[in-house]
C-alpha cells in the first residue's frame, strides 16, 4: 500500500531507453501512458529505483502501410488506433479492441506499446494481436528482432522482452477480401476489466467458413488460439456454429471477485459464438 | 401570512419553500472552491496513518515500534498504551442525554486482540507521506491465530468461538402479535422464502479525512468528514479533557450516507496533535476505507407468509439474523429498525418476529442510509409478489388491499398518524410506465415489477432527541443562521435558509448560514435517520417564528397597529396603512430593548425505552411511503441485466426544496441499484478481498437509466410545511424491484445480493424447467 | 545510490493559466503535485487506481485521471482544472451554470472530475445523445446525484455559445 520513491528520467528516443534500462540492470521500468504502471505504484506493488520515461519520444507514433499490413507504432495512443482511418479501412477488429479500453482517458494516455508490455491475460489489445497473428519488432537500441504476439505474452504479466528491450512497432495483417471480424466483450461494468472476451476473424466463400482464427481472453494467463474450435467451425454456415461448438476445452480461467471459473468457461462458449455470428454476418457484407 | 398559514398553505402561495432553487452551496462546489476535510493544509503540517492488522482473529504477541521511532522523517509512532483513554464507546452518537443499556466498547488501538482484518494497533505521524510509508513498514507486528468466525449463523452455534466476553449474541428483538400459529392453520395460501443481503460498502467519493490542531485558547480543533459534530465528547473523554475542550469542525462532506456517523479519522487525530502538538492531516486511501470502514448489516432473513384467497395477509413469520461484525457500533439499533420495518407498510394482525444480531471477525457493521429497514424491503416485498403470483392476483392490486392506513397499527404497536398515499405511488408509477416493452433482441427477456416500502424518518422516540438553531437578523436586515448541523450533500444547510426566508421575508442571497461547529453553533444532532428536515428544520422554523413575533410586535407597539395586521414580507413590515422598512424595524427592536436574534429548540416527539420484547405506542416519529417501478431486460446466455426503465414515487410530503427532493430520490434509488446487482464486500474467512474501486463495484452512468421520480405532496408530514424525511426511503425498493422484475423476466427469483450474472443464469436454469 | 526523494527535482507547468514551478519527485503523481505542491485542491483523491475520475483534469486539452499520471511527465505541460473554468471575476462558465440550474451538484465531491470529463467531451463540438453522454461519463464515479441531472446538464450546455 505504500509508495516507494524512484527517480525519473526522461528518454529521448527508444534507443536511450533501451541504453538506460540496461544501465539500471532490472532496478527500472519503462513508463510510457502509465495507465498500468502508476495504479501498480498507488497500490505499492513497485520497488524501482527509477522510471524512463518514453511517453515525449518522437519516434514510434502512428500507422503506416506496409505491403499487405500496417505498421503501428508502440508509442501511438489506443485513442489514436481506434480512430485511425487505415485501422478503420483495414482491420477493424483492432479498433474495436482499442475502442474497449478503460475510459476515455485511459485511452487518450494509454499506449498500444504499454498495454502489450504490461501482458494482462485479460486485456484487450494481446487478444486482439494473437487474434491477427500480428508480430512485434523489439529493439534493445542497437539490433532489432521480431517476434510473434503468440509467443511474447507468456504468462501473468510476463513477457518475452529481454531486460534492455523495448517494443519499437507492431505489424498487424490487414484484414483480407471475404474475411469478416467479431470482438464480444462481457465485463461487470462497462469499461471494467474483461472477465471473458472474444476475438475472431472467419473468410467466407460458398455460404461456409473456409478459414478463421479464434481466441479468447480471462480463460488462461495469457490469450489463447482456439485452435480446436477453429478445426470445429470449418465449413460451417452460420446456423451451424451453435452446433459444432460445445464447451471450449483446453482454458483454465480463475475464480476471483468478478466472476467464477465456471463461469467463465460458460462465458467463453458463449462469446465465441456471438462473435462468430458476427464475423459470418461481417464477411457476408465484404463480399 | 400567518404562521399557521404558512404552515397548511398551498404550493402557489409560498415564496421559497416548495420552489426549485438552486442550493446556496452548489455554486462553490461547482467552481471548485469548497476545501472539503483533506483540502486544508497548515504550515508545518504532520501526516498520520495507521498500521493495520492484516488478519482477522489473533492475539497480538509482539508490537515493535523502535525501528520505525527512528526512521528519518518520523515524529511519532502511538500504541495504545499512548492513548490517555484508549476507549471508544458508543451510546447513540449525537445525543444530548445518555440512553444507558446499549453500551459498546472498542479501543482506539488495539492491544492484546485484534477481531477484525484492518483493525488499526499503532499511528504513525510524520513529517511527510513519504517517511510515512517507510515508518508503517517498519512497525513490527507478530500474532496467534485464533480461530475465525465468519457468519452470524456459525457465531450462535453451540461452542462457536467467542469473539467478546459473554458470548457472541449482541442484541435480539422480538415482537408477538395475536395468533400466528392459529392463521397459518386456517390460511388459504403459505409462500415462505429465505433472503440473504450483502456487506455492503458507503463508497462515498471522499475517503475519511481530516485535520487537527491547538489553536491560541488551548481548544483542539478537528475538522474532519463527519456527520456528527457532537463526537467531540467521545474526543474529550479519550484524551481525558474536559469537553469544552474539544471542537469539532464540519465542513462540507463529500458523501457520508451513515458512514461518517461513527469517528474515523477523529480519534488519530486527536492523539497525533494531542501527542505533538503540531497540526496533523489524516487521509484514508480508498482501500483502508474499503477495508476497516463499518459496513451495511448482511441480513439473512427467513419468511413464512400466510394469507387468505383474497390476498389478505393473516399473518407473518420471520427470522433475521444480522451480522454485527468485530464490534457492536450501532448493530442492536439497526436490527430494532429490522424488526419494526419488517412486515412492511402493509397490515399484518399476527406476527410473530424473531431477530438477532451476532458478533463474527467480519469487519464492524453500522449505519448506511436506511439503517436495517431498507434490507427486508426484499424479504417483504418478494414475499408480496409470490403471493400475488401463487392467488393470481395483479402485484398493485395485492398490494393496495393490505396497504396501511391512518389509524392502522405496525406489529410493534405503533399507530400510523398521518395519511398513508401507498396506493396513489402505486398508481402513479404503473400509469406512468405505460406498457411493458418487448424484448430487443433474440436470446433477451423483459420483465416488469413494483415494490412498496415504508421507512421511518426521525429517530427513535426514546432517544429523546433535540435540536437547536440560532437566527439573528443583521442591522441591514441580513440575516445569519446558526447552526451545528452536518452538510453531507443533502441540502441540510440550505433548507434552513430557505425555511427562514420563508418566514422573515429576507431574500436567499441575503442569508448566510454557518453549519457544523460543534463549539460556535447551538447543537442540532447528528445528520442521520432523515432527521435533520425534521429537527434542525423545525428549530429553525420555531426561531424564525419566535423572531418574526419578536419584530412585529416592537413595530406594533411602536406604531401603534395591531399586530395581527402586520405582515413581515421582502419589503418590510406591511399594515394596513402603511409599510415600514426591516432596516427601520430593527432599529425600532434596538431601541425598545428588542432583541433581534431568537434561539429555537425543537424536541422530537417522546416516548418509552424498549425492551428486547418490542412493544411500543410509539417508536419513532413517522414514516414515509412509496412505490418503485422497473424494467429490465435480462440475456438469457450471459446472466447481464440492463434496467431499461425506474420509475419512483414517494409522498414526501412537502417538497421544501423540489429539486433536492428528486435529487434524494434519483441518488438512493441508483445506490440501491447498485446493491441489487453489483456491489459486494467479499469475505473469505474473516479476509477482506475487495481492495479497491476496481473490484468494489457502484454504479456508472451507463449501469442506470434516468429515475423518473413522481412526487406526492399529501402535506401529512411531521416535519416544517408538512414534509416528510426523504434521504433513506427510496433506498429500499430497489432490492426488491430488481429481483421480481428479474423473476417476471425468467420466471424464477433470485432471492441471494448482489443477482450477479452467474445468479441470474441460475434463474434462467430453474425458470426453465 | 542516493534514495530518492520528493524533492530530487523540480517540475514546470502551465496550471489554470499560470505558470507554476515546484519540487517533486519521480514517483510524484500528478495529483499529489497538484494539491500539495501547486495549492491546488479542486482535484481529489477518490480512489488512487484510475477508476473514480474525482481527480480528472485536462493535461494539454486531454482528459487525464491526475491520480495516474507522474507529474514529471507533464513538464511543460498545460493543465486545466475545474477551478480554472470560471471567469476572471470569478464567473461560472456556461457548462458550470448548466450544473448549478440542473441541481448537478449534491456533496459535491465528483463535480471537478465531472466538469473536466465534460468540458473535454463539449470540445469537439459535437451534440452527443443522453446515452452517448453516459457513455463518456461512465469513468467519473458518483455515489450523490444518480447522474441524471449531470447528464441534463451537459445536455443543455452542449447548445450553448462558449
Amino acid at each position: 500500500m505504500f509508495v516507494k520513491p524512484f527517480r525519473y528520467e526522461r528518454a529521448a528516443s527508444l534507443a536511450d531507453a533501451a541504453a538506460a534500462l540496461r544501465e539500471a540492470g532490472g532496478a527500472a521500468k519503462v513508463i510510457a501512458g502509465g495507465q498500468s504502471l502508476v495504479p501498480m505504484m498507488n497500490l505499492g506493488l513497485l520497488d524501482l529505483e527509477a522510471v524512463i520515461d518514453v511517453s515525449h519520444v518522437a519516434e514510434a507514433r502512428g500507422v503506416s502501410e506496409e505491403d499487405g499490413y500496417l505498421r503501428i507504432g508502440a508509442l501511438t495512443r489506443h485513442l489514436d488506433v481506434q480512430a485511425d482511418p487505415l485501422v478503420g479501412a483495414h482491420q477493424p477488429l483492432l479498433a474495436a479492441a482499442a475502442s474497449n479500453v478503460g475510459s476515455s482517458r485511459i485511452r487518450a494516455r494509454g499506449t498500444l506499446g504499454g498495454s502489450l508490455a504490461h501482458s494482462d491475460p485479460a486485456a484487450e489489445l494481446p487478444l486482439a494481436m494473437t487474434a491477427l497473428g500480428a508480430d512485434y519488432e523489439l529493439t534493445d537500441g542497437t539490433t532489432s528482432r521480431t517476434v510473434a504476439a503468440d509467443a511474447f505474452h507468456l504468462s501473468y504479466f510476463t513477457t518475452a522482452l529481454g531486460e534492455a528491450e523495448l517494443i519499437a512497432s507492431i505489424r498487424v495483417p490487414k484484414l483480407g477480401p471475404g474475411w469478416g471480424w467479431g470482438f464480444r466483450e462481457v465485463s461487470r461494468r462497462p469499461g471494467d476489466f474483461a472477465i471473458v472476451a472474444a476475438a475472431v476473424l472467419v473468410r467466407v466463400a460458398g455460404g461456409g467458413i473456409v478459414e478463421s482464427r479464434v481466441a479468447l481472453a480471462g480463460v488462461s494467463e495469457r490469450s489463447l488460439r482456439l485452435g480446436a474450435v477453429e478445426s470445429a467451425v470449418t465449413g460451417a454456415r452460420a446456423e451451424d456454429l451453435p452446433g459444432r461448438v460445445g464447451p471450449i476445452e483446453g482454458l483454465d480461467p480463475v475464480t476471483d471477485t468478478s466472476a467464477t471459473a465456471g463461469h467463465r468457461h460458460h462465458l467463453a462458449r458463449v462469446l465465441t459464438l456471438r462473435a462468430l455470428a458476427d464475423a459470418f454476418v461481417r464477411a457476408g457484407e465484404a463480399a | 401570512m400567518s404562521v399557521d398559514e404558512i404552515r397548511t398553505s398551498k404550493a402557489d402561495e409560498l415564496r421559497i419553500v416548495n420552489k426549485p432553487l438552486a442550493r446556496h452551496d452548489a455554486a462553490e462546489k461547482i467552481a471548485g472552491t469548497t476545501r472539503y476535510a483533506g483540502d486544508l493544509a497548515f504550515e508545518g503540517m504532520l501526516h498520520a496513518r495507521l498500521v493495520r492488522a492484516q488478519v482477522p482473529s489473533a492475539r497480538l504477541t509482539r508490537r515493535d515500534v523502535t525501528t520505525a521511532r527512528g526512521l528519518p522523517g518520523v515524529v511519532a509512532v502511538l500504541l495504545g498504551e499512548d492513548v490517555p483513554n484508549n476507549e471508544i464507546s458508543v451510546d447513540v452518537p449525537g445525543q444530548t442525554i445518555a440512553v444507558g443499556a446499549l453500551k459498546a466498547r472498542m479501543q482506539v488501538l488495539a492491544t492484546e486482540r485484534v477481531r477484525f482484518h484492518g483493525e488499526p494497533i499503532a499511528l504513525v505521524v510524520a513529517e511527510h507521506e513519504d517517511a510515512l510509508a517507510a515508518a508503517c513498514e517498519a512497525v513490527e507486528i507478530e500474532y496467534e491465530d485464533l480461530p475465525v468466525v465468519s457468519d452470524p449463523e456459525q457465531a450462535l452455534a453451540e461452542g462457536a468461538f467467542a469473539v467478546h466476553e459473554g458470548g457472541n449474541l449482541l442484541a435480539e428483538w422480538n415482537i408477538d402479535l395475536g395468533d400466528v400459529d392459529g392463521s397459518f392453520a386456517r390460511a388459504d395460501v403459505i409462500v415462505e422464502g429465505e433472503y440473504r443481503t450483502q456487506f455492503v460498502d458507503h463508497a462515498y467519493l471522499e475517503p475519511e479525512a481530516g485535520v487537527s490542531w491547538i489553536d491560541d485558547d488551548g481548544v483542539l480543533n478537528l475538522r474532519v468528514a463527519t456527520q456528527v459534530v457532537e463526537h467531540y465528547r467521545d474526543i474529550a473523554k479519550i484524551l481525558g479533557v474536559p469537553d469544552s475542550k474539544v471542537r469539532v469542525i464540519a465542513p462540507y462532506v463529500g458523501g457520508g450516507f451513515g458512514g461518517k456517523e461513527d469517528m474515523t479519522v477523529e480519534p488519530y487525530l486527536a492523539i497525533a496533535t494531542s501527542h505533538t502538538r503540531r497540526p496533523v492531516r489524516m487521509q484514508w486511501t480508498r482501500n483502508e476505507s474499503l477495508l476497516a470502514r463499518a459496513k451495511r448489516h448482511r441480513n439473512h432473513m427467513r419468511y413464512r407468509t400466510a394469507a387468505a384467497s383474497d390476498g389478505t395477509i393473516l399473518a407473518q413469520d420471520i427470522e433475521i439474523v444480522s451480522d454485527a461484525g468485530a464490534y457492536a457500533y450501532l448493530s442492536a439499533l439497526v436490527l430494532l429498525y429490522s424488526s419494526v420495518h419488517a412486515c412492511g407498510p402493509y397490515r399484518v394482525q399476527n406476527a410473530r418476529i424473531r431477530a438477532k444480531t451476532a458478533y463474527t471477525n467480519n469487519p464492524p457493521t453500522s449505519a448506511f442510509r436506511g439503517f436495517g429497514g431498507m434490507q427486508v424491503v426484499l424479504g417483504y416485498e418478494s414475499q408480496m409478489d409470490e403471493l400475488a403470483k401463487k392467488l393470481g392476483i395483479d402485484p398493485g392490486e395485492i398490494r393496495k388491499r393490505n396497504a396501511l392506513r391512518r389509524g392502522d397499527r405496525l406489529p410493534v404497536g405503533q399507530e400510523i398518524i398521518t395519511e398513508v398515499q401507498l396506493a396513489q405511488t402505486i398508481d402513479a408509477v404503473r400509469e406512468r410506465a405505460g406498457e411493458k416493452p418487448e424484448p430487443s433482441g433474440p436470446r433477451l427477456a423483459v420483465g416488469r415489477a413494483i415494490a412498496s416500502n415504508m421507512q421511518s424518518y426521525g429517530r427513535l422516540v426514546w432517544l429523546n432527541d433535540s435540536a437547536a438553531a440560532w437566527i439573528g437578523f443583521q442591522m441591514d436586515g441580513s440575516l445569519t443562521i446558526r447552526c451545528a448541523v452536518p452538510d453531507i450533500g443533502g441540502g441540510q444547510a440550505s433548507s434552513l435558509a430557505q425555511i427562514s426566508s420563508e418566514v422573515l421575508g429576507v431574500d436567499m442571497d441575503r442569508i448566510t448560514v454557518h453549519f457544523g461547529d460543534s463549539a460556535l453553533n447551538p447543537l442540532a444532532g447528528t445528520t442521520t435517520a432523515t432527521r435533520q428536515l425534521l429537527m434542525s428544520g423545525n428549530a429553525t422554523y420555531e426561531a424564525a417564528v419566535m423572531l418574526r413575533d419578536q419584530v412585529l410586535a416592537a413595530v406594533a407597539e411602536e406604531t401603534g397597529q395591531p399586530v395581527e395586521a402586520l405582515s413581515l414580507t421582502p419589503d418590510g413590515i406591511t399594515g394596513p396603512d402603511r409599510t415600514v422598512s426591516v432596516t427601520l424595524a430593527l432599529q425600532i427592536c434596538r431601541r425598545r430593548n428588542v432583541p433581534v436574534e431568537a434561539l429555537g429548540t425543537f424536541f422530537g416527539p417522546k416516548g418509552k425505552e424498549v425492551t428486547r420484547e418490542l412493544q411500543g405506542e410509539r417508536l419513532f416519529p413517522d414514516f414515509t411511503f412509496g412505490t418503485h417501478l422497473a424494467d429490465v431486460e435480462v440475456d438469457l446466455d450471459t446472466g447481464q441485466v440492463k434496467v431499461l426503465r425506474y420509475i419512483a414515487s414517494h409522498d414526501v410530503g412537502r417538497a421544501i426544496n423540489p429539486l433536492s427532493v428528486e435529487g434524494q430520490i434519483t441518488g438512493a434509488a441508483v445506490q440501491g441499484l447498485g446493491q441489487a446487482l453489483l456491489e459486494e464486500i467479499v469475505m473469505q474467512d474473516g479476509v477482506n478481498l475487495t481492495g479497491g474501486f476496481f473490484q468494489y463495484l457502484i454504479p456508472t452512468a451507463m449501469d442506470v437509466p434516468d429515475i423518473e421520480a413522481i412526487v406526492l405532496e399529501s402535506g401529512e408530514g411531521l416535519g416544517p410545511f408538512g414534509a416528510r424525511g426523504i434521504g433513506e426511503p427510496p433506498i429500499g425498493p430497489p432490492l426488491a424491484v430488481i429481483s421480481s422484475a428479474i423473476a417476471d423476466a425468467v420466471g424464477a427469483r433470485p432471492t441471494t445480493l448482489p443477482i450477479t450474472p452467474e445468479r441470474v443464469l441460475e434463474c434462467v436454469e430453474r425458470g426453465s424447467r | 545510490m542516493k534514495p530518492a526523494t520528493t524533492t530530487d527535482m523540480t517540475v514546470t507547468m502551465t496550471v489554470n493559466g499560470k505558470s507554476v514551478t515546484r519540487v517533486a519527485g519521480g514517483h510524484v503523481t500528478l495529483l499529489r503535485w497538484l494539491r500539495d505542491e501547486a495549492g491546488v485542491f479542486d482535484p481529489k483523491y477518490g480512489c488512487g487506481e484510475g477508476v473514480c475520475g474525482a481527480c480528472t483534469v485536462l493535461v494539454d486539452g486531454e482528459p487525464a485521471s491526475a491520480c495516474i499520471v507522474l507529474a514529471a511527465q507533464c513538464e511543460g505541460s498545460d493543465v486545466l482544472t475545474a477551478a480554472g473554468l470560471a471567469g476572471p471575476d470569478g464567473e461560472l462558465n456556461a457548462l458550470q451554470r448548466a450544473f448549478h440550474e440542473r441541481h448537478g451538484a449534491q456533496c459535491g465531491f465528483c463535480t471537478p472530475g465531472m466538469l473536466m470529463c465534460a468540458t473535454a467531451m463539449l470540445a469537439d463540438g459535437r451534440t452527443r445523445t443522453r446515452d452517448e453522454i453516459r457513455e463518456e461519463l461512465h469513468g467519473n464515479l458518483c455515489r450523490c446525484t444518480g447522474y441524471q441531472p449531470i447528464v441534463d446538464a451537459i445536455q443543455d450546455a452542449q447548445g450553448v455559445d462558449r
